[in-house]
């Protein structure tokens, strides 16, 4: 069995990398599917506190590549899901700690016995971005509908092209359809066409979000939740399910498109 | 009085302004377009244009413009006189 490796990126910090990786993952072991998720921000572990898993954390990403345990061991298993794990990142150690050969080889070998392998990674586009996005066959570029997150996802589009690695993906995170329709936000056509790159989903600003953090509870969990409900149409349309956009929740996408089409 | 001025300094819709600018920034951004490139294209047209007509060298500009449906490249040079038989040299 060949699993996926899909890395979640985005340049700009902040802007929801973590909490997609988090909701992603449960909304995909949810469907039965077993799936790890890798916390690649070395120094600043975070996916663990967001999935509520801060407590079990033995061993970390880089006594995995420096041989100090076994994968299995440093792989810590959900709560609630039996079918998924997270591995954390060091978080004393520098982000030279893992080399883009080791994540490949890891990555390959999670592959191997796992359906999803998600990949967190750290902001910027220096050492710790290579790592993270060396094995992954597929990314999901996540950005805000501000000018200074665009614009930073143009360029890891740009960087991720270049290493060969085509198969990306755009998540617009904390879109305030409110906003787009007032005309003070840009709406998820305007994104889509100015970064040219297919839209697997749209998630609303939502206070939910900060509600499920502070539990360490993801959202998909939750029944009713509007962007854990964004999450999990995200996680189907990754698993192939055709899942149509809504205009009034993804912020006036489908009139565009209908426009394209001729519809 | 007070509304309409408030009114008109107000950006009445941001979100066009935004994508407007970034249709720009991105298209430097993507293009990679340095200033020594920027100058080595204004020589060019400088060069090109200087065979058929006499021109202010000082007063070329090269600027990208997002229009309503595409972006374009504008070069603004102001022109002193069309030599007279171009065509024949
Ligand atoms: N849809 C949303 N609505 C409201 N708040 C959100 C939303 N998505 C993320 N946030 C909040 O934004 C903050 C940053 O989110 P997150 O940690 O997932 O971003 P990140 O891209 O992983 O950041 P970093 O670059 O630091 O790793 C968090 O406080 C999170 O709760
Ligand atoms: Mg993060």
């Amino acid at each position: 069995m060949a699993g996926r490796t899909i890395v979640v990126t985005s340049g700009k910090g902040g802007v929801g990398k973590t909490t997609t990786v988090a909701n992603l993952g449960t909304a995909l072991a949810k469907k039965g599917y077993s799936v790890v998720m890798i916390d690649a921000d070395i120094g600043l572990r975070n996916l663990d506190v967001v999935m509520g898993l801060e407590n079990r954390i033995v061993y970390n990403l880089v006594d995995i590549v420096e041989g100090k345990c076994r994968t299995e061991q440093a792989m810590i298993r959900d709560r609630k899901l039996k079918t998924l794990h997270i591995i954390p990142a060091a978080q004393t150690r520098e982000k030279d700690a893992v080399k883009p050969e080791q994540m490949k080889a890891l990555c390959g070998e999670l592959a191997q016995e796992h359906d999803f392998v998600l990949i967190d990674c750290p902001a910027g586009i220096e050492r710790g971005f290579k790592n993270a996005v060396a094995g992954a066959q597929q990314a999901l570029v996540v950005t805000t509908p501000e000018v200074s997150a665009i614009r930073d996802a143009d360029r890891v589009i740009g960087l991720l092209e270049a290493n060969l690695l085509k198969d990306i993906h755009l998540i617009i995170n904390r879109l305030n359809v409110k906003m787009v329709k007032k005309g003070d936000m840009m709406s998820t056509a305007d994104i889509v066409s100015l970064l040219s790159v297919p839209l697997i989903g749209v998630v609303p600003e939502s206070e939910e979000v900060v509600v499920s953090t502070n539990r360490g509870v993801p959202l998909v969990h939750e029944r009713g939740s509007r962007a854990g409900a964004a999450f999990q149409k995200i996680a189907a349309r990754l698993n192939g399910e055709n899942v149509p956009f809504d205009d009034d929740q993804d912020g006036g996408f489908l009139s565009r498109v209908k426009r394209i089409f001729g519809g | 009085m007070l509304k309409a001025i408030q009114r008109f300094f107000r950006e009445r819709n941001s979100a066009e302004t935004a994508r407007k600018r970034l249709g720009v920034v991105l298209m430097h951004d993507r293009l990679d377009i340095s200033p020594d490139l920027l100058e080595a294209l204004k020589n060019d047209i400088i060069e090109v244009l200087s065979r058929y007509m006499e021109i202010d060298r000082n007063s070329i500009r090269v600027d990208f413009e997002e229009g309503k449906e595409y972006t374009a490249l504008v070069s603004n040079v102001q022109v002193k006189r069309v030599y007279r038989n171009v065509a024949a040299t």
